[in-house]
């Protein structure tokens, strides 16, 4: 087992560095670099020479494999450097708009959950079968909605037009309402999928037959054997969903202008700010890396079966 | 407080959608107190004072700064502010100042005339430790000098007839000597710059919110304002909204008081429901298209006119605009300083181009599109961001230039490739260009070299210029700006905006205003001269 | 923006792996075919036609507006109204199908050959070699899929076949996790395994049939992927990286118009559902593939 957690960690340093390099070339390969962005505005009227000066000031020209080794250096020390653009250590900006993000995403996660349990359960309990199709229907139709354009709507639905919820000043609770319902419609779809699945699996196993037979409701049944069955793969994707949220949060915070990780990888991209985008990487990268380390080592404590062939899983 | 108003402000907007409002109700007394919610479509970038020509910046700076001299917005004349008075001698060369007595920075450390010298040396100068660039709004600085507390003296090494409207401009606010000596790239930080205003920058969350709160001792407002003494207002919420659709919702539906940026289209439904809007023109260069002579393509003056008399400025500003952008009638506003009515040179002409086309050895392919030795006429524009509707505006002059056999490929582009492409004549021969400022200046910011250089020269902002390069232009734009006698310049200003056209450098489009809208129980709102709000005299009415 | 999951995936792939070896056979089909799949394969045909022969659909000008004729709202003559520059709104969504599904077909087929391909290898050889192709599929998985796909439309510049490029990059390590999963399953099964008894080389039992009992499920996916693909090109357009005008792509299309939703509230909604259409039924019919290979 410890050769294997080893092995693991190896992998996941990996991933990390390659993660890291490939971020860094395509930074590098870019047209234009933030200082250029930046100073070039003719808003700011710098002139030819004073551009240079910048530019030699942040040794913005020096070799590329220099910045290279400095860049990993000055990570590993835990320095993650300065946001040309806004002019503030990266670790400061990462750690004025991660709350945020936090917040939108495990609410969003949460709330993306009950939807899943609702829609799976309600879908199985119907007694109608128009109805069942209907429900089982609905996370196609929550994955088919572009989510920026599903954030609007409902801004000038809620917001404008019904007047529930403010978008502009709103009390710090107030200003999740809309953005997490926003992130939760595409994340619920998988869930709810899976969820259903796991249901028609259940229902159609010999001991559900033989509960039933001994008198247990069908809700009993549900209850008692869906939700120990419905861990493993929420799991599972865990991992990759991740990602799903972290697209979800740029989408939405810019919709909903959040201060969070996600506008900020945006506004980020469009400034090319290299020390804040490599941080950004850095960061998911790590947090894929542990979520998926934590999955691919709690499955086989979850599930007995899997306890032979560890590592089945890709 | 803030949901006091949101509710009075929700009230405001049942009442004002079930048609009892009446707008004329608020001509009384100004209220005190109140915050003003404010909607910015952009976070601001540098709070450099010279960098406020960023109209996020200068939103900003514009309450938290005073300027030397005050430009009246109607007459356009200069009066006193934190200057009581001030000489200048006959060649423009020397100017001197008497400051106000008793300004203070709002950390408490004087404004006097060793404050103001200090300011314009980095202004005139720059500060290359601290990578401060010269503002572009002062020409020809040499240094100054304390001649006592309250009297500074500035030289120039050549006559700088501007120099006198540029203290009252955005970029010349004066901040604190701590403020000063920052490093540039630090001052994207609000709360850190250090103004005279009569607001101060209470606390920020960078990209997302920004909090001003009145300075209670302020009394140095504009000498001849009505106004004098501390804002109305308490405090002014700054909220970065970049979609335009919730700034104008939110504004309607009673969530804020007052936003920037509200597009032409969206302009009668704000008025159908008796809020304001606002459109100051920004008295500069009109928002126009632009020719990089340095390629090939452009460099022959008729293919440029051709492209002048093909373009119809009428129909893009009926099409997309309103009666706030009025069609241009010269390089600059009609309400600039120095303007020349030359609309005659102008004229919508598609014969005209045609036979300018043919003349200039381009003809129709097979393919429809004009051909000349191989080439074809195909031209590449990125979009303005910044702009009003520039992507619309630009895909409507590809339109017109269309119908002539002459393709305009209009690129949105991320901000590298446009910033890095932008410099390079080959491959952006066509550019958006305009700038704001209410002194014939401004066309020597717009086109000198080492200026904005719209037209990329030689020497000037870009290594990628092979040859092209108008001494003659260069030479009556030094002019202008060294021009002592106001009726000299002006004359000046007025042979720059002819040569201009009759080059065919720059095909004007509309006079660009700044448009911002408010709710109804906004009152007193001002505007500098070229357009950024000023919220001193801004009061909410009871609602 | 969304992208379908592992789950879903692993879904098709057992629903298929149950019952391998099924045929799909078209008299069948249609005979079963549910109202709701016959009405997502009409819109999907509808969405074909107008890419295809965009102008039997509509008489009016994609690319040029008529002055005067700007923001009107939908009527007789301008079915879903016009937009900013006098355009004719449905015209657009009729021409700008091409440039939608061409972005989505190319996007799909990038991720679907490429991933496949890096798949189909790392299930097919040794554990280390599999591992660490794997491993480099992770990579690809950590780097937040909207911020690659941001990078490289900026280095491959704009445009609808480069945006298609950059999303479907961003799809090739599930392209590449699911057929490798596929390949193993089935490399494990009975008959593959007589076919290797039988003297098969192993190129020849791969071809024969390791690929083609593993490609059914991937295909279904492939078909998912599509709506997803038109999603995130849209995703693109919304954050300022779309086609350039005046292109009528559809993300483009919702992305614009929505400036404009408090005025002319059809300039988004038009092209909004569209898109919630087409993808829907894309969705749709990717299911039924999932059962009807059974």
């Amino acid at each position: 087992m410890s050769g294997y957690l080893l092995n693991r960690l190896g992998q996941a340093l990996f991933v990390l560095w390659a993660a890291f390099t490939i971020s860094f070339v395509l930074l590098q390969a870019m047209p234009g670099d933030a200082i250029l962005i930046k100073f070039q505005n003719p808003e700011l009227g710098l002139n030819p020479q004073q551009i240079a000066d910048i530019r030699a000031s942040y040794a913005a020209d020096s070799a590329i494999w220099v910045q290279y080794i400095q860049t990993i250096g000055r990570f590993l020390t835990g320095n993650f450097g300065y946001s040309v653009q806004v002019g503030v250590p990266v670790s400061t900006m990462l750690a004025a708009h991660l709350p945020a993000t936090l917040k939108l995403a495990s609410l969003g996660f949460l709330l993306a959950a009950v939807f899943a349990v609702v829609i799976a359960f309600v879908s199985s309990l119907t007694p109608f079968a128009w109805l069942r199709g209907a429900i089982q229907s609905v996370p196609s139709l929550f994955i088919s909605i572009p989510t920026f354009w599903l954030g609007i709507m409902l801004i000038q639905i809620f917001s404008f037009r019904l007047k529930l919820v403010p978008v502009i000043n709103p009390g710090p609770w107030q200003e999740l309402i809309l953005p997490v319902f926003t992130l939760a419609v595409p994340i619920s779809a998988p869930l709810a999928q899976v969820l259903v699945r796991n249901i028609d699996d259940v229902l159609t196993r010999p001991f559900v037959a033989v509960a039933r037979a001994k008198g247990a409701t069908r809700q009993w049944v549900l209850w008692r054997h869906v939700a120990k069955n419905a861990l493993l793969p929420t799991l599972t994707i865990a991992g990759v969903l991740f990602g799903e949220l972290i697209a979800g949060a740029v989408v939405t915070e810019t919709v909903f202008g959040l201060n969070g990780i996600g506008g900020l990888t945006g506004r980020a991209v469009g400034s090319q700010d290299a020390a804040v985008l490599q941080a950004i990487v850095v960061f998911s990268a790590l947090a894929f890396v542990t979520i998926n380390l934590i999955v691919d080592l709690l499955f086989p404590v979850l599930d007995p079966r899997l306890r032979t062939k560890a590592g089945a899983t890709a | 407080m803030t949901t006091k108003l949101k509710r009075l402000a929700l009230t405001l907007a049942t009442i004002s959608a079930s048609g009892l409002f009446l707008p004329g109700a608020f001509a009384s007394e100004p209220v005190k107190g109140g915050t003003l919610i404010y909607l910015e479509q952009q976070a601001h970038t540098n709070l450099y004072p010279p960098a406020g020509g960023f109209y996020p910046n200068g939103g900003i700076l514009n309450q938290i700064t005073d300027k030397l001299t005050y430009q009246n917005p109607k007459t356009l004349e200069i009066e006193p502010w934190i200057a009581e008075s001030w000489t200048v001698n006959a060649d423009a060369t020397e100017y001197t100042f008497k400051i106000r007595p008793g300004v203070t920075f709002s950390d408490g450390t004087p404004l006097d005339a060793a404050a103001v010298a200090k300011n314009y040396d980095v202004f005139g100068l720059g500060n290359k430790a601290l990578k401060q660039p010269v503002s572009e709004v002062i020409n020809n600085y040499e240094r100054s000098e304390v001649v006592d507390p309250q009297t500074v003296k500035f030289f120039f090494k050549k006559p700088s007839p501007g120099f006198l409207q540029g203290t009252s401009v955005i970029g010349s606010g004066l901040v604190a000597a701590s403020t000063l000596a920052l490093p540039f790239e630090q001052l994207g930080d609000a709360t850190k710059i250090i103004g005279s205003g009569p607001f101060v920058v209470d606390s920020e969350t960078i990209g997302k919110e920004l909090n001003l709160k009145a300075r209670e001792e302020y009394a140095w407002g504009p000498a001849k304002l009505e106004h004098q003494g501390r804002a109305y207002l308490d405090g002014i919420k700054y909220i970065i909204t970049g979609e335009d659709s919730v700034r104008i919702g939110a504004l309607l539906a009673g969530q804020a008081d007052f936003i920037r940026q509200v597009q032409a289209y969206d302009e009668k439904q704000v008025e159908a429901q008796d809020y304001q809007i606002y459109a100051p023109s920004t008295r500069g260069v009109n928002n126009s298209v632009v020719f990089r002579p340095d390629n090939p393509l452009v460099a022959d003056v008729r293919v440029r006119k051709a492209l002048l008399h093909a373009t119809d400025a009428k129909e893009i500003v009926t099409t997309l605009f309103s009666a706030n952008y009025p069609q241009a009638t010269s390089i600059i506003a009609s309400t600039a300083l120095g303007y020349r009515d030359i609309s005659a040179k102008l004229a919508f002409d598609p014969e005209k181009a045609k036979a300018l086309l043919e003349e200039a050895g381009w003809t129709v392919g097979a393919n429809g599109l004009r051909q000349k030795d191989g080439k074809e006429l195909v031209l590449t524009a990125y979009e303005s961001l910044p702009q009003p509707q520039n992507k619309e505006t630009l895909q409507l002059v590809a339109q017109q230039w269309g119908k002539l056999g002459v393709k305009l490929t209009v690129l949105a582009g991320d901000s590298g490739s446009r910033v890095v492409d932008d410099l390079d004549p080959l491959k952006t021969p066509v550019s958006p260009a305009m700038v704001g400022r209410a002194d014939p200046d401004v066309i020597k910011s717009q086109y000198y070299p080492k200026n904005r250089d719209v037209l990329r020269q030689k020497g000037g902002q870009s290594d990628k210029v092979q040859s092209f390069a108008d001494d003659k232009l260069n030479g009556l734009l030094e002019a202008l700006t060294a021009e002592p006698d106001r009726e000299k310049r002006f004359a000046i200003a007025g042979e720059v905006q002819d040569y201009v056209i009759d080059q065919a450098y720059a095909i004007p489009i509309f006079e660009e205003p700044q448009a911002f809208a408010g709710a109804p129980y906004v009152q007193g709102i001002a505007f500098e001269s070229v357009g950024r709000p000023s919220f001193y005299s801004t009061w909410l009415a009871e609602h | 923006m969304t992208t379908f999951d592992t789950i879903q995936d692993d879904a098709i792939a057992s629903r298929h792996g149950q019952r391998a070896g099924g045929r799909f056979s078209l008299p069948h089909f249609v005979r079963r075919l549910p109202v709701g799949l016959a009405l997502s394969w009409l819109v999907l045909a509808i969405a074909f036609l107008w890419a295809v022969a965009p102008w039997l659909f509509t008489s009016y000008n994609p690319l040029e507006g008529v002055g005067g004729e700007q923001l009107r709202r939908p009527d007789a003559s301008h079915l879903l109204g016009t937009d900013a520059l006098g355009r004719d709104l449905y015209a657009r969504i009729v021409y700008g199908a091409v440039h939608s599904l061409t972005g989505a077909f190319v996007a799909v087929a990038l991720g679907l050959v490429v991933g496949t391909t890096i798949g189909v290898i790392a299930g097919s050889v040794r554990r280390r070699v599999d591992d660490a192709i794997m491993r480099l599929v992770d990579v690809l998985l950590s780097i937040p899929p909207l911020m690659l796909s941001l990078s490289i439309i900026i280095l491959l510049g704009f445009g609808t076949v480069n945006a298609a490029v950059a999303v479907g990059v961003t799809s090739v390590a599930r392209f590449a996790r699911l057929s490798r999963s596929e390949v193993v399953r089935v490399r494990r099964s009975d008959y593959v395994e007589a076919a290797f008894g039988s003297g098969g080389t192993f190129a020849a039992v791969l071809w024969r049939h390791v690929l083609p009992n593993s490609l059914t499920s991937v295909l279904a996916i492939a078909a998912l992927q599509f709506g997803s693909a038109v999603l995130q090109i849209s995703t693109l357009g919304f954050l300022g990286y779309g086609a350039p005008p005046p292109t009528p792509e559809w993300g483009l299309l919702i992305a614009e118009g929505r400036n404009y939703i408090s005025t002319a509230w059809w300039l988004t909604t038009a092209p909004g559902v569209i898109v919630v259409l087409v993808v829907l039924a894309a969705n749709r019919v990717s299911q039924s593939f999932g059962k009807v290979a059974a």
